[in-house]
């Protein structure tokens, strides 16, 4: 009984984080430019990995384990906000005119 | 008030228990991992406080709790958010820029605001030069400062910091 309510909660999870991953790649076919693309891929990809995380954790073999699963969600999101602001000041700083050059030899 | 930094010993220490969790849940208790893992933690601690020196801003237990619940709570606004743009047929976008004067200390706290507000409903960091934070917003007709000094706040109450009066708000 208590079971069989945690695999249905567990299921939803995995369902709607599937569905956020979709909205994050969706939002690259439908949003008009880089700066907007970020936006629906970081925070949608993150919500999505955020709820296969949880809903994994129920499955995880460990205590150590659990906490293994959720270092990944830590570390995705650490690398997805860098990243999105790496790309976005890239971005910026070659639509604006170039007030920032990069530092190589091109 | 101002706390002086904490010596290099007791952060490289602090780091390397950290550094020591992080390796237990990696390598979920091996024994046979602790040799190796003895070596690379040692080496990251050392670096890190080499490359990131003590900083006066630590984390308060307290406050991180709460701004990891603002975190998550808001997380989920923002993907629900960008999910309901792109559902909708119109596309409700109105993209631009807004630049802001922080009211956080340099280092740590300015570097975790910029990072979460581009997981946060509607913002992206840009540029962060100084004090003045570049925001890219997904729509402009919202309230972004509001949100933005939401972040920052919460921000400072994880570093356990007392902003100044808001001189940056613009009415």
């Amino acid at each position: 009984m208590f079971d069989g309510l945690v695999i249905a909660v567990q299921l939803v999870l995995l369902v709607a984080g599937c569905v956020f991953f979709a909205m994050g790649s969706l939002g690259l076919f439908r949003f008009p430019d880089t700066l907007t693309r970020i936006h629906a891929l970081t925070k949608a990809d993150n919500l999505g990995l955020g709820f296969i995380v949880v809903a994994l954790l129920p499955l995880a073999p460990s205590f150590a384990a659990g906490f293994k699963t959720l270092l990944i969600w830590v570390v995705a999101l650490a690398a997805s906000a860098t990243s999105a602001h790496l790309v976005a000041r890239a971005v910026r700083g070659n639509t604006v005119g170039g007030s920032r050059t990069e530092d190589d030899d091109g | 008030m101002q706390p002086a930094p904490a010596s290099p010993i007791a952060t490289f220490a602090a780091r390397a228990v950290m550094l020591a969790v992080v390796w237990l849940m990696l390598t979920l208790g091996d024994p046979s991992a602790w040799g190796f893992g003895a070596v690379v933690i040692a080496l990251v601690a050392a670096l890190s406080v080499l490359l990131f020196p003590p900083s006066i801003h630590r984390l308060r237990p307290l406050g991180l709790v709460q701004f990891l619940t603002y975190f998550l709570g808001h997380s989920l606004i923002a993907g629900i958010d960008v999910a309901r743009r792109l559902l909708t047929p119109s596309l409700p976008i109105r993209p631009g820029e807004i630049t802001l004067s922080l009211r956080l200390p340099e280092g740590g706290p300015r570097w975790l605001l910029a990072n979460t507000l581009s997981l946060m409903p509607g913002t992206l960091s840009v540029h962060l030069e100084e004090n003045q934070l570049t925001v890219h917003c997904l729509d402009t007709s919202d309230a972004i400062e509001p949100g933005v000094r939401q972040a920052e706040f919460q921000v400072a109450r994880a570093f356990g910091i007392t902003l100044d009066p808001p001189e940056g708000v613009r009415a």
